[in-house]
């Protein structure tokens, strides 16, 4: 369990995270998503300690992270595949993590298999691909057989088979009861592996809800209109909710409602269609409107993203 | 990633299969990781390697001076020879190397943080001792621990191999004198405290290059610029209270190579000095590295 409240990191005078509060439960894979620059890093490196809250305090299983006593038996963290020496073996790396935790030369050899390490473990770390540093981060947050485990941007860099593996075992530690907080810039990611999602821009909290709640509001549906007449049809189209955007002549995009009803709108005005598509909208393109201007969607405006209904099924796809 | 650990029972196969044993952090763990990390690198290799090569490497050829010397002073009146013999001891010769060596320990005191840092390395420390300070005290201590045995042993290979050069020469090392013993004594003490510096302020700058130029400027360069401007202005009172006063001026006294100068401090008031500013050093470095984000 993460419990941040409040939390703020400034640099100077721009803000990485700005007063965010949130909670991670156990039991479940929670994603924590949003652009490059988000604030992602910032916020997982404050709750391992590495940087000092400006303002705020965050706590994992109720205890702030330093002040516990056996602290990769709490947390396992990858924050990135880089915090390794590379002049030193991935083997002797962990030994010496290991160590400050009097954890057993066999749980090294463990986790080195587990992360499928042993072709390269007597090798320098300077010569690994970003898969096998992003393993062997992965077999350093393992090591202390952790409650609670904050990956960032864990499939970075990894094959599918890796990708897999790692929503595999992600999934897996949840269903264990473990906390799993999991970092990435890609909705379609954290759809495949989260229950939960966190979502932040610029520093903020634009959304936390379960992923299916995210998927089905945010997923709008779009149809695409291709008409000579197209100009009616817009005026037509002012008398309802719909958005409309005009694409190029004659062809518009229609958001807020379906096909269904701009072609019964069509047909009563004996407006002629040369093409009526339903277009669902994919995961990117809601993920995308709901961090593309995080002052515009703040957490208020989620719950009218949230109230439209799609098919998640059909988005997927 | 092979294939088979996928296959073989799942993702997660092993975390929980057997009950992982994790103790609590404590000094000597975090001793005993540091030990590892030091030990499991190259650059700790070659520049220990370097230490003992630059010790008897530099000790050697001050023994063949010291035989040259012996032999073109041959029939010199016994007082002369004599000076020669205060200027070139056997703990003279023995230590010859301690400058040099110092700056190659202090590259090794440099990188034991800077490493960290320039790698990420220090973000894993700091994960694994969130309190960081044992982890850096810990540094110290390895550091301390092996440069010290590392200065002795490069001392005693100095000793082994000048002594049949020497002893031609009747200037073998005298363990029966206690200021002799004492300057081989010091020798490890500065080269061990100079270690220490350069952990210091290796861990304030977080820059291998940064660090080692502002040891080297500190204990190379400072030095060499004092030593013309007191002969060039003996009469400025200030050069030679700051003179006196440079750690590297103050730390040698309680060396062999000591004691060339009139106005130096005694060499055990010196050797504090210089244990001064390390801890001094040691300080500001510990609060930065507490404080500061990793």
């Amino acid at each position: 369990m993460i419990e941040a409240r409040g939390l703020t990191k400034k640099y100077g005078a721009k803000t990485a995270v700005d007063d965010v509060t949130f909670t991670v439960q156990p039991g479940q894979v929670t994603g924590f998503l949003g652009p490059n620059g988000a604030g992602k890093s910032t916020t997982m490196r404050m709750i391992v300690g590495l940087d000092r809250p400006t303002a705020g305090t965050v706590t994992v299983n109720g205890k702030p992270y330093a002040t516990h006593r056996r602290p990769l038996a709490e947390v396992g963290a990858l924050l990135d595949a880089k915090a390794v020496h590379t002049g030193r073996t991935a083997r002797n790396h962990l030994l010496a993590m290991a160590a400050t935790h009097g954890i057993a030369t066999k749980r090294v050899d463990e986790v080195i298999e587990l992360t499928g390490l042993q072709s390269v473990a007597s090798k320098r770390v300077g010569g690994f691909s970003l898969g096998m540093g992003q393993r062997l981060g992965i077999a350093a947050a393992l090591l202390g057989d952790p409650r609670t485990l904050i990956l960032d941007e864990p499939v970075n860099g990894l094959d599918p088979e890796g990708v897999l593996w790692v929503r595999n075992i992600a999934k897996y530690l949840a269903s264990e009861g473990r906390t799993v907080f999991l970092s990435s810039h890609l909705m379609s990611e954290v759809a495949l592996t989260a229950d939960h999602v966190i979502v932040i821009g610029k520093g903020r909290i634009l959304a936390d809800a379960p992923v299916s709640e995210i998927v089905d509001g945010a997923a709008r549906k779009l149809v695409r209109v291709r008409s000579p007449q197209a100009t009616v049809l817009v005026e037509l189209l002012k008398g309802t909710d719909a958005e409309v955007d005009a694409i190029e002549p004659g062809l518009l995009e229609i958001r807020g409602t379906d096909a269904a009803a701009v072609g019964e709108l069509a047909a009563s005005a004996r407006v002629v269609l040369h093409e009526l598509t339903p277009v669902a909208s994919t995961l990117e393109e809601a993920y995308m409107s709901l961090t593309a201007d995080s002052v515009e969607y703040q957490s208020e405006d989620l719950a009218a993203i949230t109230g439209t209904s799609s098919d998640l099924e059909g988005s997927k796809a | 990633m092979s294939a088979t650990a996928i296959a073989a029972g799942g993702p997660a196969s092993g975390t929980t299969a057997e009950h992982t044993q994790v103790h609590n952090v404590t000094f000597w763990r975090v001793l005993r990781s540091e030990w590892i990390k030091l030990w499991t690198l190259r650059s700790t290799w070659w520049t220990l390697g370097s230490t003992v090569v630059v010790m008897v490497g530099f000790a050697l050829l001050l023994a063949f001076v010291v035989q040259l010397a012996g032999d073109a002073m041959e029939g010199a009146p016994p007082e002369d020879q004599a000076a020669m013999g205060g200027v070139l001891g056997g703990t003279t010769v023995v230590a010859a190397g301690y400058e040099m060596a110092a700056l190659v320990v202090a590259v090794l005191g440099a990188l034991v943080i800077t490493g960290e840092y320039s790698t990420g390395m220090i973000r894993s420390t700091f994960a694994a001792v969130p309190a960081r300070l044992p982890a850096f005290f810990g540094k110290a201590v390895v550091l301390v621990l092996v440069t010290a045995v590392l200065a002795a042993v490069s001392l005693a290979l100095s000793w082994l191999v000048t002594y049949p050069i020497l002893n031609a020469s009747d200037a073998t090392v005298d363990f029966g004198d206690s200021t002799q013993v004492r300057s081989l004594f010091g020798t490890v003490l500065y080269v061990t405290l100079v270690a220490l510096f350069a952990l210091a302020v290796g861990t304030l700058l977080r820059h291998t290059a940064g660090a080692i130029f502002t040891v080297v400027a500190i204990f190379l360069v400072i030095p060499i610029v004092f030593q013309i401007a007191t002969l060039a202005a003996a009469q400025v009172e200030w050069v030679g209270v700051v003179n006196k006063l440079l750690p590297s001026v103050a730390g040698a006294q309680i060396t062999p190579s000591a004691g060339a100068f009139p106005d130096v401090l005694d060499p055990w008031v010196g050797i504090s000095v210089l244990a001064g500013y390390t801890v001094l050093a040691l300080a500001g470095a510990a609060t930065r590295l507490k404080l500061q984000d990793a």
